[in-house]
């Protein structure tokens, strides 16, 4: 790595550099609560899968390069050079954590890993060393931002084509939109994913609540934050905010995507809107007794996955258990304590990286699938793109019987007039 | 099927999750020579903005879009 190169990636590694941080690289005991906590370490056994450890990669470049005894005593300072063969542990390290903050639970400070290893993805992508799968999809959602206005009338048409599904699902009066779009003046947003079921369950439970709704024209996940890139996180982000705000929206809905929810609730700032993630709207509706559900829909034991960005990082965890509550009488909790849940090993864009990261996925998330063969469930639903593509990717793997499902086709498959 | 349209390779994309469709898509058009043109079929309305703004960013085009009342059909050319 030549000098210049080196600069530029310290230059990175000091932007990250914020108080947080410093006390994320400066506090770690060597403990060992940690240790059990990683669905990696719990699953392959292998220590560099320790979060500890994980930090320790990120904390001996910073004690070479930001502090003293590092940089003049290096064998007694802990500390290690920024190299070619230190990228590539970065790149290990960033790339087999799914950033679900598990271990974060556990450590008696609360060290974050997520944030650490935010400092190993920004320099990777400085290094040009990052998975280009995610920068790739990170500029394919910025251009879409930048050039909506040529797009908006195919998007439009090809909503048509989902119609007769929505109103077989919850039917509309005759002369109302069934999927509304660019709608002033709507009260709520909905930002849903590329794929059809992340629009039709959706817009029949908005339908059926009597909803002031509108569909985005853009998709909710962002690969900006996947890849550890703020630039790209912002821009994804603006899109929205920007399409809110043109629309005077009160409220932002997120889809089923984890991801997509914490980064909106968390890194967008203050709005003079609200950001809701769709379980919370669901459990709202129930309350409010504008949708109604038939209990005797599934009638089979179910259980819940708590996407760790919805759940243990974002706060939502009561929502999912009260549509539960509705749609079934043996629901059964996949962790005492649902904050501590497993993660399903999919996140941090392992999934979106597909075939290439399958291997690890399946390797790294046995305690999942002992988790979910605990309970008995032949449902097995959860309320996360990346969950359910990573939990499906299991059940064929493990050759689990259960059902994988999102909740909210639940909720719109057993929709009654309220 | 447009007719008039040589396909080098055709990738059903029908009902893969997000973000599969491009992910295949990207991935599938450097198994063909630059200049020749794949068929990509989806049912996914978001693919309707998601793969002509990848061609944009990747500087491959999108010769042709097709709908009709089950699939969506691209034709998109190599250039990169």
């Amino acid at each position: 790595m030549d000098a210049k190169t080196r600069d530029d990636l310290l230059g990175l590694f000091q932007s990250k550099l914020n108080e947080a941080m410093h006390f994320y690289l400066e506090t770690c005991t060597r403990c060992g609560v940690c240790t059990e906590a990683c669905h990696v370490h719990a699953s392959m056994g292998q220590v560099r899968y320790i979060a500890a450890y994980r930090h320790e990669i990120i904390r001996r470049l910073y004690k070479k390069h930001f502090k003293a005894r590092g940089k003049v005593w290096p064998s007694v300072g802990e500390s290690k050079e920024l190299t070619e063969m230190a990228l590539d542990e970065l790149y290990e390290a960033a790339y087999s954590c799914t950033g679900c903050r598990r271990c974060m639970m556990y450590c008696p400070f609360g060290i974050d890993t997520q944030m650490l290893m935010s400092i190993a993805k920004l320099l990777l992508i400085g290094a040009n060393a990052e998975p280009e799968t995610l920068t790739m999809l990170a500029d394919m959602s910025i251009e879409k931002g930048k050039s909506i206005d040529i797009f908006k009338e195919g998007f439009i048409n090809g909503l048509k084509r989902l119609e007769d599904e929505v109103v077989a699902k919850w039917r509309q009066e005759a002369g109302e939109a069934v999927i509304p779009v660019d709608v002033e003046g709507a009260d709520l947003l909905y930002v849903a994913l590329a794929g059809a079921h992340s629009i039709i369950p959706a817009a029949a439970i908005f339908n059926a609540a009597g909803e002031k709704w509108t569909l985005s024209f853009f998709e909710a996940v962002n690969f900006g934050a996947f890849v550890g890139d703020p630039t790209r996180t912002k821009l994804i982000l603006d899109r929205i905010v920007n399409e809110a705000l043109r629309l005077k929206v009160k409220e932002v809905c997120i889809c089923e995507c984890g991801t997509a929810f914490r980064v909106m609730k968390q890194l967008s700032g203050k709005h003079p809107f609200t950001v809701s993630s769709i379980t919370d709207v669901h459990a709202r509706y129930l309350k409010e007794g504008r949708i109604r559900l038939d209990k005797t829909k599934f009638n089979v034991p179910i259980t819940y996955h708590d996407p760790c960005q919805i759940a243990r990082n974002g706060g939502v965890i009561d929502a999912p258990r009260y549509i539960l509550k509705q749609l079934t009488d043996d629901f059964r909790e996949l962790a005492p304590e649902p904050a501590y849940n497993w993660c399903c090993g999919g996140g941090g864009g392992l999934v979106a990286l597909g075939e290439d990261t399958l291997d690890f996925r399946m390797k790294s998330s046995r305690v999942k699938v002992d988790q979910v063969r605990g309970t008995g469930a032949t449902i097995l639903t959860t309320a996360c793109e990346n969950c359910h593509t990573q939990l499906s990717n299991l059940r064929d793997h493990y050759k689990m019987e259960v059902d994988v499902t999102f909740l909210s086709s639940m909720v719109a498959d057993a929709l009654v007039p309220a | 099927m447009s007719d008039d349209i040589k396909i080098s390779k055709t990738f059903d994309l029908k009902g893969l999750a997000c973000p599969m469709p491009v992910v295949k898509v990207s991935k599938g058009i450097k198994d063909v020579e630059v200049g020749d043109v794949i068929e990509a079929i989806s049912t996914d309305p978001g693919s309707l903005t998601d793969i002509p703004a990848w061609a944009r960013t990747t500087g491959n085009e999108v010769i042709k879009t097709e709908q009709d009342d089950k699939v969506i059909r691209f034709y998109i050319k190599r250039n990169a």
